[in-house]
């Protein structure tokens, strides 16, 4: 096991890594900017280090700042959480080669996961279903058009690389298709320098559904069950629960062994997540692999009793896993609401500004991941997440009771967060029969859902 | 170059208040402008700053705190976070190359986290224009220039060359002015 690790994140998952280094009595070290100076993981750190401004860039972005951070104050290994520089397989080349370990795949495995539709067609080659798409790049509007046709609208335009909605657009007809796709090569290449893109099959109705995954070194691999992530605003994630309830027992079975197969046999290391789109008739299709620790994987924590964290600097130190398949147990169900400084009633606009107050809900079953507290300044330059609730059950029924409750108790004055929009869907029959889709909040829209529950 | 305090500006404000007002304009540019002026000639100051009641008005030398002005978009970014830490009870960290600290000295702090090595020939005492060269942290191998913040004498190092350093971390101190006897150590 390391000695010493650098923490380089910041909010709610630097608080998470540094519990996870004290549960295995490794010593850590905070990376920070200097907007998190007054922070809650520096506060409780052991020991801390100003990496650079406020902007990310310059600070959590940067390679050197952060490797230089881990060097100067004796690390041998450093976390990146998730997001900035977590799955950047350049980073984790540098770190190596100054002797210090990523934690997360090695820069190798990274490399091999790094373009979507290679590993796409990478999995596809070891028995996973893919979504349907053109045969490589788009050459001209023609090819675009006869691929479309091929696959059959409606029909999402995506650019090769980058992500976050950026030049896609989902067509229905061949004539919105052509209109189309000049905005999406001009947005791809102001956004990412390469306007290359691709057609994938569009499910009108879909849910997704992602496969927890953790293989050591020695290519020994469980899964650790599934999460759905239907409930989505604008393709981010706002609540996720397991086992999911648009699939049943066997077919969660089925999907998630062949998840873990498929990613064992292409080499995959580490903890990792693969994504699925399921349709209505309840067949699934790969999408994407996460080479990292997710915001969501305390739901994954609530119903195996494992801890994804030390599990995942175990792996990089080299330990084999340790566990088969048949060790773990899944029991209950869990539910996870992220809490977001911005504005449900007022088209999710982001927050900044100061904690009057803060409290955590507690009881059974409750979880709260967070770098609240009272008096806390959210600096404005990050994202939105302010903190997790987790919430389990032995069923969906009681988690969600325990859900309603933890939320009802919840304090964060002073900031608008979107409480009320997770309390809404609580009340809503749709998200209560386990019948989200992921385009459901941005088409019905979240102020239907605030209606509807003003009503009840 | 001067600048009210957001102070109540609105239109209705009783003749009384606005001819107070005036009168301290008129103050302002026939005796306190000139006398700032001539003081800010004579010190060797990069900036001057002065209050009375809710006027403030600051000088700036034309290529004065150079490191400041170079970096304006970055310290447009980072300037909320600087107000954060004036506001806390911990030793603020210079945002910039360097911040003053009181009427008689300056620090020049860390551009970077890595290892500190001052110049060679930098003794206390050397009279040092804004912007000059000090040292400069190595961060993985790329030297990054820790440079005077304003123009000043030498004073005191505050880590050793070799020592490890954060971002924004005090380096030395700068004294304005003539340098004194009365400040013992100087750089190692």
């Amino acid at each position: 096991m390391f000695k010493k690790v650098l923490i380089a994140n910041r909010g709610e998952i630097a608080l998470r890594i540094l519990r996870a280094c004290r549960a295995l009595g490794v010593e850590s070290v905070v990376a920070y900017s200097e907007a998190d100076r007054e922070s809650l993981p520096v506060g409780l750190a052991d020991e801390a280090i100003c990496i650079g401004p406020a902007e990310a860039q310059r600070s959590y972005l940067s390679a050197p700042a952060v490797i230089s951070a881990a060097l100067v104050t004796g690390c041998d290994a450093i976390h990146p959480g998730y997001g900035f520089l977590s799955e950047d397989e350049g980073f984790a080349e540098v770190v190596a080669a100054h002797g210090l370990t990523f934690i997360g795949p090695p820069a190798n495995v990274l490399e091999r996961f790094a373009s979507k539709a290679g590993t796409r067609q990478l999995l596809g080659a070891h028995g996973l279903p893919t979504i349907p798409g053109s045969e490589g790049m788009l050459r001209d509007d023609q090819h675009a058009l006869a691929e479309a046709e091929r696959i059959g609208y409606p029909v999402l335009v995506k650019p090769s690389a980058g992500g976050g909605g950026k030049g896609m657009r989902m067509v229905r007809t061949p004539r919105e298709l052509e209109s189309v796709l000049k905005v999406c090569r001009s947005e791809a290449k102001a956004a990412f320098g390469d306007d290359s893109l691709y057609l994938e099959k569009w499910l009108d109705e879909n849910r997704h559904v992602e496969v927890q995954v953790a293989v050591d070194r020695y290519g020994h691999g469980v899964h650790l069950g599934e999460r759905d992530c239907s409930v989505q605003r604008r393709h981010q994630k706002i609540i996720e629960e397991s086992p999911t309830p648009a699939l049943s027992p066997a077919a969660r079975a089925e999907l998630a062994e062949k998840a873990v197969r498929a990613v064992v046999a292409a080499g995959y290391e580490n903890v990792g997540t693969l994504e699925f789109l399921v349709d209505t008739q309840g067949d699934y299709y790969f999408i994407e692999i996460n080479c990292r620790i997710q915001v969501e994987h305390p739901v994954t924590e609530a119903v195996t009793g494992l801890d994804l964290v030390t599990m995942q600097m175990r792996i990089a130190a080299g330990e084999p896993l340790g566990i088969t398949q048949a060790d773990i147990d899944f029991d209950g169900h869990a539910i996870e609401f992220r809490i977001n400084a911005e504005d449900a009633s007022n088209d999710f606009r982001p927050g900044a500004g100061t904690v009057e107050r803060y409290h955590a809900p507690g009881g059974p079953g409750v979880r709260m991941d967070s770098h609240l507290f009272t008096g806390y300044d959210v600096p404005p330059y990050y994202d939105s997440l302010l903190g997790k609730l987790i919430v389990w059950g032995p069923d969906r029924a009681t988690a969600i009771a325990r859900g309603r409750v933890a939320l009802a108790e919840l304090v964060v004055d002073g900031i608008t967060t979107n409480v009320d929009i997770h309390q809404a869907l609580l009340a809503s029959e749709t998200f209560l029969e386990g019948r989200m889709t992921t385009n459901l909040l941005d088409r019905v829209g979240s102020a239907a859902f605030l209606a509807a529950a003003a009503r009840v | 170059m001067s600048e009210p305090s957001s102070r109540d500006t609105r239109l209705e404000r009783d003749p009384a208040e606005r001819a107070a007002d005036h009168a301290a304009i008129d103050r302002l540019t026939d005796e306190l402008l000139p006398a700032l002026i001539a003081k800010l000639g004579a010190t060797g100051l990069g900036e001057l700053e002065v209050r009375e009641g809710a006027w403030r008005v600051r000088l700036r030398r034309p290529g004065g705190p150079a490191t400041r002005d170079r970096r304006s978009s970055d310290r447009a970014a980072e300037r909320p976070t600087e107000r954060a830490h004036s506001a806390s009870s911990r030793p603020a960290h210079a945002v910039s190359h360097g911040t003053v600290r009181s009427d008689s000295r300056s620090v020049a702090t860390s551009p970077a986290v890595g290892i500190y090595q001052p110049r060679k020939d930098l003794t206390a005492g050397a009279r040092v224009r804004a912007g000059d060269r000090l040292g400069a942290v190595d961060m993985l191998g790329v030297a990054q220039e820790v440079v005077a913040p304003i123009d000043g004498v030498v004073g005191t190092s505050l880590v050793e060359a070799g020592d490890a350093v954060e971002y924004g971390q005090d380096l030395i101190t700068i004294e304005f002015g003539v340098p004194t006897s009365t400040n013992g150590s100087g750089p190692s």
